[in-house]
């Protein structure tokens, strides 16, 4: 009997336990908040390092990139959903070994490194300008200090073990609420900048750092440099720059950073530079921020198809090129209001005092916080400080993910008896105790360590400190695992492979999502190459490869006890992962 | 002497899931195989038949189309793997199915029946002389009369309602009941009765808590075991990433007042976990049947009064 019934594809029980999908927002939010603007914000920063690279150019190839990593890890996640990420995808595709020892410093480590940085930039980004509104010079300049970076330090830890403690649904909710509070501070600065003069936000400027860094506050220090004849900064024999004639000065702030620009040899255009080689080597400091829209990004539910596959690339399309676009955009209005080169200037202007120890900046040692000097356009100190405290809830939302990452990976391992299975202890109230300590007392070590440890010679930055980059390292490793697990899945993991909603068409007997991750893959080992290669980024030293190597020998001698362990048990731990026959 | 147990769940109609499971015995060395509930399947994809050895059907939003009957055979396998059930019908047919319930029901109804028919033959083939136990508790997704189908088995042991001898001693209670879910499955009630079912199948129990083994499908209240995405139970949507605790409070308070060595339960896929309630170690292992992987638990017992070691396994 013809029917107008729609044709059905699928015949659903009633009694199911099937849900019928879930929110489209909550993908996108998670890949959101993981493309972190204030990374973004800091990343930027690091461009003075390579001036003739072009800003813009470099986030674009970075982005192009980063789409690829998305269907990459939207092909893992849509294939093994429930499988608890890269430790479980590349245990099954390749060995437990391998799996562990990479996940283990890419996803709990490593991530020990992330508190102080994380401390270090919500102090420059945020808590340091605001310490300059309220008039409190002594605590502003103490947090600069290397107890103050310490005890920072130590306040996001508390902050991350908080946010996990309280559980994930009282997280998601918090992180719900931090993202559009700190969102709706972006387009307050968007539109500040938009509706503001170029002149009128230099007086603003001028008069904010006359009010909070010269004056009663402090002495704002527009001492001339001298410049050689193509404008550029000269040094003298201990890389200070040269002061000219005393009592020769800047008119204001402002006028001295442009002159900061040009006289470290800043572009004047985001767009200089362009395809150079210059612009690449430019992308492992975009990787910094731009690569992780992947975090966190899982699925719940079991109507799991090709829709599902494609909602996930989606959303996290979504979260990497909204906060890209943001990001540009910002480049954009600085440009048109600021001029590129005095933006320039100003990042260079605090990079080459704390690295180079030469002051050139008007403000003396404080990070020029871009969310900072957007505030300023505002003369009220109230509306300043709220203004840079909600945007600064895009950072501090993030940080309870630190924690719950590394709890996953934790979780995994311990269930897989690489760890004892107190590892995954949770108190009755949902506490996952162990894992706490776990992650609490290395990170604390790890602070101490950052912001005690000598500071080096030649870049004037703590031993620790200075590869900051291995945290963006570690991490990239275990992406390269992953990518070539989903690589070769249909070769290693058939059966899992075949039973995945993926597209299976490709080219010459090779998927086009095994082409994807090919490509992804060769991008990462250029990321990886450069970092190891060049000590632009400060992770080509003896030093930072010691860190690294205790890290994953640390990894490895956990897993070969747990071996040893096992075996005398009759449990070997490859057997855990090892697919059981079908026939 | 030790009791090596291997504890699955919610294999939920999948073919190679239901096959790894029988293998499973020989692959982690287990004395005992349990099965948790929820082995039937969630949804009949239909394959049109078009005519002159076409087909063509849908899966996981993907359109395949099909020529000859060993494409046809694949598929169908492939099908069956997912856990869903593959049909064979003209345009004509699949009309008739969307607008009759009752006849969707009934179709449904007996492609269950076949297949856990053809899965009991083929599990009694492999075990028969194997000298392993194999022990499956239907649960609350599973229709009534699947019980008669497995009691049918030369090999497979019932667990419903049972208390089971196990080997050094050791005894299993086992039931798929849960409590009330918004789909109103086969087999859920309140918790007053749930208690009341548990409780009378616990007594027949003649060993002591210390060599007592639950193999309770609803997982405990308020653990690790029982968190599952939080949904409207009207629209059937997730609420965000908002979470729920959905066990049973009626399995948490029969653990606590009867403290067996081990209890085994499953209903929730997503919180693969142990936990300990005071003296019980309580496991729930999660499934990922979906793509073919089985989610499992190797328990050993040491023949004493002590639980020696678990692992929790994804093959």
């Amino acid at each position: 009997m013809a029917t107008n019934a729609p044709e059905q594809t699928l015949f659903v029980r009633k009694a199911s336990g099937l849900v019928k999908g879930w929110s489209g927002g909550d993908g996108f939010r998670y890949s959101f908040f993981s493309v972190n603007l204030f990374l973004a914000i800091w990343s930027i920063s690091y461009a003075t390092f390579i001036p003739g690279g072009s800003l813009f150019w470099s986030i674009v190839i970075t982005a192009i990139f980063i789409i690829l990593e998305i269907f990459v890890y939207a092909g893992l996640i849509s294939a093994m959903p429930r499988a608890g990420g890269d430790y479980v995808w590349m245990t099954r595709i390749f060995n437990s070994a391998i799996g562990f020892i990479i996940a283990a410093v890419g996803w709990w480590f490593i991530l020990w490194l992330w508190t102080p940085i994380y401390a270090d930039m919500g102090v420059q980004t945020t808590i340091k300008p605001i310490f300059r509104i309220l008039g409190l010079n002594g605590a502003a300049d103490w947090l600069g200090s290397r107890t103050g970076i310490f005890v920072a330090a130590l306040v996001v830890i508390a902050i991350a073990s908080i946010l996990v403690a309280v559980g994930m649904k009282t997280y998601a909710r918090f992180q719900k609420w931090a993202m559009w509070i700190g969102l709706a501070g972006v387009i307050i600065c968007g539109i500040l900048l938009l509706v503001t003069s170029g002149s009128s936000f230099k007086e603003k400027f001028n008069a904010a750092a006359e009010k909070y860094y010269g004056g009663d506050n402090g002495t704002l220090n527009l001492q001339k440099y001298e410049t050689d004849e193509s404008g550029y900064f000269v040094y003298d024999d201990t890389g200070l720059a040269i002061n000219t004639v005393e009592g020769q000065t800047y008119p204001d702030a402002f006028t001295q950073l442009e002159a900061v620009g040009s006289g470290t040899g800043m572009p004047t255009s985001t767009f200089a530079g362009g395809l150079s080689w210059a612009t690449w080597t430019l992308i492992p400091f975009m990787m910094f921020w731009m690569a992780w829209p992947n975090w966190g990004a899982t699925l719940y539910g079991e109507v799991r198809g090709a829709k599902d596959f494609r909602k996930n690339i989606y959303q996290m399309l979504g979260g990497l090129l909204v906060p890209t676009s943001i990001t540009l955009a910002f480049l954009g209005l600085m440009t048109w209001k600021v001029g590129y080169q005095a933006f320039m200037g100003m990042m260079a202007s605090w990079w080459y005092y704390s690295t180079a120890g030469t002051n050139i900046s008007p403000i003396g040692g404080d990070y020029i916080s871009p969310t900072a000097m957007i505030s300023w356009i505002v003369p009220n100190a109230a509306f300043q400080i709220i203004l840079i405290a909600a945007i600064s809830l895009l950072l501090f939302g993030w940080f309870g993910t630190l924690f719950l990452s590394s709890t996953r990976m934790i979780f995994a391992a311990a269930f897989d008896r690489i760890l004892p299975e107190g590892a995954a202890r949770v108190t009755s109230g949902g506490v996952p105790v162990v894992a706490l300590v776990l992650m609490t007392i290395p990170s604390i070590i790890m602070a101490a360590l950052y912001a005690y440890t000598p500071i080096d010679a030649e870049k004037g930055v703590t031993i620790v400190k200075l590869f900051t980059y291995d945290a963006t390292v570690g991490i990239l490793i275990m992406f390269l695992g992953s990518a070539l697990a989903f690589m070769i899945m249909k070769w290693r993991a058939k059966s899992i492979w075949d039973s995945s909603s993926l597209p299976k068409r490709g080219i010459a007997g090779f998927p086009w999502m095994s082409v994807i991750a090919a490509i992804y893959s060769a991008f990462l080992v250029f990321n990886l190459y450069l970092f190891v290669t060049d000590a632009l980024y400060g992770v080509n030293n003896s030093k930072s490869a010691i860190f690294m190597g205790i890290l994953y020998v640390a990894a490895l001698v956990i897993w070969l006890i747990a071996w040893v362990t096992r075996k005398r048990q009759g449990m070997a731990l490859e057997a855990v992962a090892k697919e059981i026959p079908v026939e | 002497m030790s009791v090596r147990l291997f504890f699955a769940t919610d294999v939920h109609g999948s073919e190679a899931c239901w096959r790894k499971f029988i293998n499973s015995a020989k692959h982690y060395e287990a004395d005992v195989l349990i099965l948790g509930g929820d082995m039937t399947g969630k949804a009949v994809v239909p394959i049109i038949d078009n005519g002159g050895g076409k087909y063509t059907f849908h899966m996981q939003d993907v359109r395949h189309d099909l020529d000859g009957a060993d494409a046809l055979a694949l598929s169908q396998r492939a099908i069956r793997d997912h856990g869903y059930y593959p049909v064979v019908m003209t345009p004509e047919q699949r009309n008739e199915f969307s607008s009759d319930p009752d006849k969707l029901d009934d179709l449904f109804h007996a492609q269950m029946r076949r297949t856990v028919e053809e899965w009991v033959a083929w599990a009694d083939e492999r075990l028969t002389g194997a000298g392993m136990r194999c022990i499956v508790c239907p649960g609350n997704d599973d229709r009534p009369d699947i019980d008669g189908i497995l009691a049918s088995s030369s090999e497979i042991e019932v667990g419903e309602g049972n208390v089971i001898d196990l080997p050094e001693g050791y005894q299993l209670a086992s039931s798929g009941w849960t409590n009330l879910t918004p789909w109103d499955t086969p087999r859920e009630e309140d918790e007053p009765a749930l208690k009341a079912r548990i409780e009378g199948i616990v007594a027949q129990a003649t060993v002591s808590p210390d060599r007592l083994v639950l193999g309770l499908h609803a997982p405990p209240y308020d653990t690790q075991l029982d968190v599952a995405p939080k949904i409207d139970w009207e629209s059937l949507t997730i609420q965000g990433q908002d979470s729920a605790h959905v066990g049973s409070t009626a399995v948490k308070e029969v653990i606590e007042q009867v403290q067996p060595i081990l209890s085994l339960h499953g209903h929730i896929h997503e919180s693969r976990a142990a936990v300990r309630i005071g003296r019980t170690l309580a496991i729930n292992p999660g499934s990922s049947y979906v793509e073919g992987t089985l989610s499992g638990c190797i328990i050993e017992l040491d023949g004493k009064k002590k639980l020696k070691r678990y692992r929790l396994t994804m093959g």
